[in-house]
């Protein structure tokens, strides 16, 4: 059990990620800034952690769906319902991740500015469709660094336009937050380019990693549950992912902190029953972060952990991490 | 005035939910009465396949479409179970649990095969969010009233109509059916009425609180009020009464404990149905009579 | 869609169709008692009531320790059947309306722990959830041996308490005279099904759990009037059900086992009310029409054993027209099966061409035997 208990509301603060060029920036936009900082909600971590990164003191940014649960299954609590209703800027996602809060959200949008990142700041030919129904999209577009990359002026725009004074120190933030992405993007990359070509399967408990698979060369194969957890998982569907471990002799699979282990357990099961070698990788953050206060807390901390589990797990080598995100390593102290 | 009162979020949640405690009292009282209080719980299971088939037929979630399909499903509920019982075969609690969850269990399926495009969750379906009725509205008068109001309103004036129209046939058939019978005045046909009302008042209050915690604004509010009166005409106000109370308390409850509204609301109806059952019996201790054993009426 | 037969080769497909016939088994065996005391519908209410004990289990356990969580389960599902009876022995409420009561409210206090459980974070809702509506296919070796432990002790507990079981279902009055502990055998009854509910709800979740355990009971009570007849084979029906619709639900994909399982039991239910025999509608329809043939058929003996008697000829050839002015309109096919039964004989009586019979000896036997004994038409 985790040992702080974390609130729906966070209210953390990060300037300290920063270079220090930015920091210099941040501070004189903080004194000109005479408006109260901007009430933005976000739904999910991966949007909250890049309006904060940017924001600095010109917005509050708080998150909808607490860490480690299941955007797909997500309901509220008061003070979710107050968040809600006292927000000036709404970030989601996509109605595909966020589905029990779609109606909600539209519903919203007469009183509150609402802003759907993945389709303002994504060309549709860029977003990956739901593979198991034509015309739904595929939300998780966190695990490609590059596409998420593009919501950092999205955002940056639509918190500017509501705080003007803020903007200029906040495109500075956004400007160095992205050099920080394209590292990582790179990065990621290149740790997944050294794993051993017949190795480089990605199975996992639901299909969140298509995104992953498109930016960085490794075949995700479709996991036990389809895009959304919406559908019980079924013996069937189990059977069928199994089947294609053994064809493609994968030697490890990988749990979601989101999803209930037990059914990749299962999995495991039947494929060693088989006579198959089969390890669990390790646990992968796909629909929502890792616990505040801690480095997969963070969009890049959490990319960073799943490409260690990763490549680790499938026999790659860790490329030495970027320059330009040693300081993000610093304030985490980790080594490498 | 008025406005400023459809502005204040508290005050939309806990008017919906005494909306939803005051239409659910209703025909609540007549069905703990007459002993059919468990064909609430049938009904309410069968509610998520009437979802399904009406969404499946008409794409749509909300609205009449979806109370008419509320309706049919209640009476196909209720008729399923008695053609059952009437066969002689199987005893009416057997039946009640057999069709529910043959209904129930069809209803999952159906959902399991066609979730990715109803965006509805089972869960959903299963608990509800009072928390969000109020972001849905829609202009009456000029005041943007949240749907789920609008709704509830409807029934709840549906239902009153339909209790005061007929009072003295639901008292008489409630507590003389055989003489009801005599005098012609069909209880089949009001006991069909008031388990598809019932249906009706659950779908309408669906979005808000969910089949199951349903059950509870239906039931036990007016087994409460039963308990402190013996008086027909005052059992429905007093249990409408005892709903408001518990939305109240709930929901400030709710917000300190920071958990899930609706639940708390119907917890608050269990909690004030143990003081007054707990009020009972201190009193009958201090008048030194022995508690009158519990009438365990066998099904009708 | 892959062959049953392969199907059978797979631990996974194994380990759930083992996992839901342990539980179908478990909950025929004490699911007929439930039925048969009229706790169909206390059934449902113990298995809602689990909810907020899997959530406390949560909150206890941390983790995801099945074992905690079900014992925690277990305790409210029990404190949920005790309120029921503190209830009906404290108020003049009818049994549906302390059912009701206790069911929403303890579901209640789950929804409430669910959202204080979510609002933790921290993944456990995602496992929690699983128990709403079962998750057989996650089913592991670990937890075969719960379920078979479970269905051990109610085994035993049936073997070893089975006639001091029987008489207190059936006459508790007498059993209590004999000085039987009625109250304790009802207490162990009551334990027993709720644990059966705990343990099935992993499976098919707390809704459809009320289905799974009196289907099979009310099946079997349609083939079998004898107890101990009746309890094996709902326990047959549940094993078979338990794995017939787990091997179904692996048949494709996206298919829910604890929903195809009670769909299944449904419709073992409905062939067996129609189709049982005596009991069944369909039994029941065909001896009614059988009965009406028989009715029709003394009456057509009757009336053309006194046409026999008024003409003083025992061979006397009855015609159609007048038997059918005699009788009203005989039913169809009824002088068929009186020649097929031997009791007439059709004769030809020249010159008419319209049909005539005589009666046998043996026709004119029963006739008499009907004519002596009274029981003839109206």
């Amino acid at each position: 059990m985790r040992k702080e208990r974390t609130q729906t509301l966070l209210k953390t603060r990060r300037t300290a990620l920063l270079s220090a060029a930015t920091l210099a920036i941040c501070l004189s936009g903080g004194a000109l800034a005479a408006d109260p900082p901007l009430r933005v909600l976000a739904t999910v971590g991966m949007i909250a952690d890049v309006a904060e990164t940017v924001a600095g003191d010109c917005a509050e940014v708080t998150t909808l769906i607490a860490p480690g649960v299941d955007p797909h299954y997500y309901s509220a609590t008061p003070s979710d319902v107050r968040a809600l209703s006292q927000a000036e800027l709404i970030l989601y996602v996509d109605f595909a991740l966020e589905e029990q809060l779609a109606e909600v959200l539209r519903a919203l949008s007469g009183r509150t500015r609402t802003l759907g990142v993945l389709e303002a700041a994504l060309a549709a030919d860029r977003l990956l469709d739901d593979p198991e129904a034509p015309g739904a999209t595929d939300p998780h577009a966190w695990m490609d660094v590059s596409r998420w990359a593009e919501i950092v002026p999205v955002i940056t725009a639509a918190m500017s336009e509501q705080r003007p004074d803020c903007a200029p120190a906040m495109e500075a933030r956004a400007a160095a937050y992205r050099a920080q992405l394209d590292a990582l993007h790179d990065w990621v990359g290149e740790a997944i380019a050294s794993i051993p070509e017949g190795n480089r399967i990605l199975v996992t408990a639901h299909d969140a990693f298509y995104y992953f698979s498109d930016a960085y060369g490794i075949q995700a194969s479709e996991a036990i549950q389809g895009i959304s957890t919406a559908a019980e998982a079924s013996i069937g569907d189990i059977l069928e992912v199994a089947e294609f471990v053994i064809e493609n002799n994968v030697p490890a699979v990988f749990v979601e902190t989101t999803v209930s282990p037990r059914t990749i357990r299962a999995l495991v099961t039947e494929v060693r029953a088989r006579g198959h070698r089969l390890e669990i990788g390790g646990e992968l953050f796909s629909d929502a972060m890792g616990d505040t206060g801690t480095p997969e807390g963070t969009y890049i901390g959490m990319v960073r952990a799943n490409t260690i589990t990763i490549t680790d797990a499938l026999g790659g080598t860790r490329p030495p991490w970027p320059a330009v995100l040693g300081d993000w390593a610093a304030v985490w102290s980790l080594a490498d | 005035m008025l406005a400023a009162l459809f502005d204040s979020i508290p005050a939309m949640i806990v008017l919906t939910g005494v909306l939803v405690g005051a239409a659910a009292a209703l025909p609540g009282v007549f069905l703990v009465l007459r002993g059919n209080a468990m064909l609430t719980d049938a009904i309410s299971h069968s509610i998520v396949f009437g979802v399904i088939m009406v969404w499946l037929l008409t794409r749509e979630l909300s609205g009449p479409v979806q109370l008419i399909g509320a309706g049919l499903t209640g009476v196909l509920t209720v008729a399923l179970t008695e053609a059952l019982t009437r066969t002689g075969l199987v005893k009416t609690d057997a039946a009640i649990g057999l069709v529910f969850s043959m209904l129930f269990a069809t209803g999952i399926l159906l959902i399991g095969i066609f979730a990715r495009q109803v965006h509805l969750h089972a869960d959903t379906i299963l608990l509800g969010e009072i928390g969000f009725v109020w972001m849905r509205t829609t202009p009456v008068l000029g005041v943007a009233v949240p749907v789920s109001m609008v709704m509830l309103g409807v029934v709840l004036v549906l239902n009153l109509v339909f209790v005061v129209l007929f009072w003295k046939e639901l008292k008489l058939a409630t507590f003389d059916p055989a003489l009801a019978a005599a005098l012609g005045l069909a209880p089949a046909a009001l006991h069909y009425t008031l388990l598809t009302l019932t249906s009706v008042t659950a779908v309408a209050a669906f979005d808000a609180v969910g089949p199951v915690l349903f059950i509870a604004f239906v039931i036990v509010p007016p087994a409460t009020a039963l308990l402190m009166t013996r008086r027909l005409a005052l059992i429905v106000p007093l249990a409408a009464a005892l709903s408001t109370i518990a939305c109240v308390s709930g929901y400030f409850l709710a917000v300190h404990w920071n958990v899930a509204i609706g639940g708390m609301m119907a917890t608050m109806t269990g909690v004030l149905f143990v003081m007054v059952l707990s009020m009972r019996a201190l009193k009958r201790q201090l008048q030194h009579r022995r508690p009158v054993p519990g009438n365990p009426a066998p099904w009708p | 869609m892959p062959m049953l037969v392969d199907l059978l080769g797979s631990q996974i497909v194994r380990t759930v169709m083992l996992g839901a016939a342990l539980v179908g088994a478990v909950s025929g065996m004490v699911g007929v008692f439930a039925v048969l005391r009229r706790q169909s519908l206390l059934s449902d209410t113990i298995s809602h009531a689990a909810l907020p004990g899997v959530c406390l289990g949560f909150l206890l356990a941390g983790e995801r320790d099945l074992t905690t969580i079900m014992l925690v389960a277990l305790l409210t599902a029990m404190a949920a059947a005790l309120s029921v009876l503190a209830i009906g022995r404290l108020t003049p409420l009818k049994t549906d309306a302390q059912l009701g009561i206790v069911l929403s409210v303890y579901f209640a206090v789950g929804v409430v722990l669910l959202s204080h459980i979510q609002a933790q974070g921290g993944g456990a809702r995602a496992g929690i959830t699983t128990f709403l509506f079962g998750q057989a296919a996650a089913l592991s070796a670990q937890d075969l041996w719960v379920l078979g432990g479970v269905f051990a002790v109610a085994t035993l507990f049936f073997v070893v308490l089975w006639k001091e079981i029987k008489l207190a279902t059936f006459d508790p009055i007498a059993a209590a005279a004999l000085g039987l502990p009625v109250r304790a055998l009802e207490l162990g009854l009551t334990v027993l099904l709720a644990l059966t509910i705990v343990a099935g709800i992993q499976l098919v979740g707390v809704v459809l759990m009320v289905a799974v355990l009196i289907a099979p009971a009310v099946a079997a009570r349609q083939w079998i009037g004898n107890l101990g007849a009746m309890t094996i084979l709902a326990m047959g029906i549940g094993g078979l059900v338990g794995a017939g619709g787990a091997l179904l639900s692996a048949t494709g994909r996206g298919l829910a086992t604890g929903p195809i399982v009670v769909l299944l039991a449904s419709a073992v239910v409905l062939v067996s009310i129609l189709a049982a025999p005596r009991r069944g509608v369909v039994w029941q329809a065909l001896s009614a029409q059988l009965q009406r043939w028989r009715i029709s058929g003394d009456r057509v003996l009757l009336a053309m054993d006194r046409l026999a008697a008024a003409h003083h000829d025992p061979d006397y050839p009855s015609e159609k027209g007048m038997l059918d002015t005699m009788l009203g309109r005989p039913l169809p096919g009824v002088m068929r099966r009186l020649e097929g039964q031997g009791l007439v004989r059709p004769v030809v009586h020249d010159p008419e061409s319209s049909p005539h019979w005589v009666l046998t000896p043996a026709g004119r036997r029963r006739a008499e035997a009907l004519r002596r004994t009274g029981h003839g038409p109206d």
